[in-house]
């Protein structure tokens, strides 16, 4: 028997523990579409199923990097918060906040676009739902201060943070879990992602100028209240800010070259919260660690094993045939495929779920359409590559389309209403859903000028 | 000493339905005994006279408070008036919205070391004392368990005549405002 015939005919066997596997797979997204029981209590239920049902071995589940869990993704994702959570008390975010809004002179729609840009770059540095978290409350203030319509901003914060973590590796879940499968490094996010982030941050400045601009109107005495503000008050413990910030930086510079010293992003940004930790010279680490977002953790942890033992039956290679059929192997067609119908299934369903599905899908076309090749010869196939890039920027970009898109969102607006400032599922998708289009056509062009034109 | 023989009886209440600026009103101006007004809280109760809450000048407090505030440090960046600004927006709120709905309570023959437990273990200055019927009959004060721990103290070097029968009370029997 040939290579491919072995493959073309190990995905059909539909036996038991197919429809078992399969089974548990949609019925775990089905529960977690349906937001009736928390998200993390069904994935961490949903593996436990596969593995008492024997879909997975154990050992498959931890230690197989194809059917378990991807801890590089766990590790870069628990450090990255231990290393914000000791840097949240010394008072830097508050800082950068007050002194952006003091930068837009206290002119509300200068402002808006400024708050969208730090955002943005925020976002691309750590990861979306902390920068919300951080930036969320000072833009009420902001608004209250210069008694204007806070709604702009909270929707511009949540928009703006997703489009900014497409930028890089660490910026959104999607790509963390993109460059763990693909083997794709800090700097090749940069170098083919940031282009295209900068360009739709422009365009996204100019959309909310004209949907926003006109409205936006303060009077010059509450201006004055902004400028009133100390942005130095805000730091609280100026020695710990050095140190976070020295971390800080050198965790950035490991990104940069992690690919040309041959560390795993994990291990840079593991050796960065144990040294931050270490210099904190904190004797309790107990609340910095409790901080953590443990459900988020397990969830990422719950559906990988789900997703590993749909892989192992061959669920997912039959779905990449399911989608090679339909483009009839035009990779143009595949990417466009890929990066659309990415944007609106990550608009409804958490992108998480939705690209740790992909990700195994597209190595298992690539299989397909390469069966000669393997290891980083198939995943860097030059032909493959703009696939990976495709994913990335439909699943985040994406995520802006409606409130439930993306975890910055439902934070945002999970924040709003405790506020007593509502946003309904239809306000934000009448904001969210056009802009959502406009910056993966803008995307979208850029892929198919850049890949298939130019080629570069 | 039991809860009931401390407590001040219940005279005011408030209703879930009532603005804030109403209960505000009524908290200034209750009765706290024969000369004082303005008390610190009280019980919120529903049309059958049961009570849902308790709503105290914290909650008021918490009232004009943004949540957003509680989130990061941002009290040095606020200006002059936004309290004011913040009380006139919270004026309109229910009662029902900002009352703390898990009141601590007492039954009213508790004995006092059982009140002083509920107030030590929760952090509270008051408790409603819940009478035979399941109803508030009254509200039991910090300072008045405290003038009751006072007058024991300074007793000390003057002990009452035990009392003879069995579950009598002691020296101290005339403590505190309720009589």
């Amino acid at each position: 028997m040939t290579h491919e015939a072995a493959a073309a005919s190990q995905p059909f066997v539909m036996n038991t523990a197919f429809w078992t596997a399969t089974t548990i797979f949609l019925l775990a997204y089905a529960v977690i579409v349906s937001e009736k029981i928390h998200k993390t209590i069904i994935a961490v239920f949903g593996a436990g199923l596969m593995l008492v049902l024997k879909i997975l071995e154990q050992h498959e589940a931890f230690h197989v990097e194809e059917f378990g869990v991807d801890w590089n993704v766990i590790f870069l994702l628990i450090s990255m918060m231990v290393i914000i959570n000791l840097m949240r008390p010394t008072g830097v975010f508050e800082y950068i906040a007050i002194k952006s809004a003091k930068w837009g002179k206290g002119e509300p729609f200068r402002i808006l676009a400024i708050f969208a840009t730090v955002t943005a770059v925020l976002s691309a540095l750590l990861d979306n739902v902390t920068t919300v978290l951080l930036i969320v409350p000072v833009t009420i203030l902001i608004a209250d201060a210069l008694e204007v319509d806070p709604l702009p901003y909270l929707i511009s914060c949540a928009l703006a943070s997703n489009i900014g973590g497409t930028a890089t590796l660490i910026g959104d879940p999607p790509n963390i879990m993109i460059a763990s499968k693909a083997q794709l490094d800090f700097m090749d996010f940069i170098y083919h992602l940031a282009p295209v982030v900068v360009i739709t941050m422009v365009f996204y400045i100019l959309a909310i100028k004209l949907i926003w601009g006109k409205k936006l109107k303060t009077r010059e005495e509450l201006k004055k209240r902004i400028m009133a503000m100390n942005e130095n008050e805000a730091i609280k413990d100026p020695v710990m800010l050095k140190k976070s910030l020295a971390v800080l930086a050198m965790v950035l510079t490991g990104f940069v070259f992690h690919g040309v010293l041959h560390f795993q992003p994990a291990t840079v940004a593991l050796f960065g919260a144990g040294l931050l930790l270490l210099l904190s010279k904190t004797h309790e680490p107990h609340h910095i660690l409790a901080e953590v977002e443990w459900p988020t953790i397990f969830f990422f942890i719950g559906l990988f094993i789900i997703v590993g033992g749909v892989v192992k039956v061959g669920l997912i290679k039959w779905m990449s045939l399911q989608i090679l059929e339909l483009t009839q192997g035009n990779m143009f067609a595949t990417s466009m495929v890929v990066m659309w119908f990415s944007a609106f299934a990550s608009a409804f369903i958490d992108n998480i779920p939705y690209v740790a599905t992909m990700n195994p899908l597209i190595v298992d076309m690539a299989k397909q359409l390469w069966p000669d090749l393997s290891g980083v010869d198939l995943l860097h196939h030059v032909d493959l590559m703009p696939l990976w890039w495709s994913l990335a920027l439909g699943a985040c970009l994406g995520g802006n389309g409606t409130a439930i898109g993306a975890s910055a969102n439902v934070i945002v607006v999970g924040m709003s209403e405790k506020m007593g400032k509502r946003i309904s599922f239809g306000k934000f998708m009448l904001y969210g859903m056009p802009l959502m289009i406009m910056t993966v056509i803008v995307a979208t062009i850029y892929v198919w000028a850049r890949y298939y034109v130019l080629k570069i | 000493m039991k809860a009931k023989d401390l407590m001040i009886p219940l005279q005011e209440y408030l209703k879930p339905e009532t603005t804030l600026k109403e209960a505000a009103n009524i908290l200034r101006t209750a009765k706290r005994d024969e000369e004082k007004t303005g008390v610190k809280g009280l019980p919120v109760l529903d049309m059958n006279g049961k009570m849902v809450g308790f709503l105290s000048i914290g909650d008021i407090l918490k009232a004009v408070f943004p949540s957003y505030m509680s989130l990061m440090n941002l009290g040095d960046f606020t200006w002059d008036g936004m309290v004011e600004d913040m009380a006139r927006k919270a004026g309109s709120k229910k009662v029902s919205e900002m009352m703390t709905t898990h009141v601590v309570t007492v039954p009213e023959d508790a004995p006092l070391m059982e009140c002083v437990d509920h107030m030590v273990k929760n952090n509270v200055k008051r408790l409603p004392v819940i009478g035979k019927g399941g109803k508030v009959v009254g509200i039991l004060y910090e300072r008045d368990v405290f003038f009751a721990i006072t007058k024991a103290m300074l007793n000390e070097n003057n002990p009452p005549i035990p009392p003879l029968e069995k579950g009598g009370k002691g020296g101290f029997e005339n403590a505190g405002g309720a009589k």
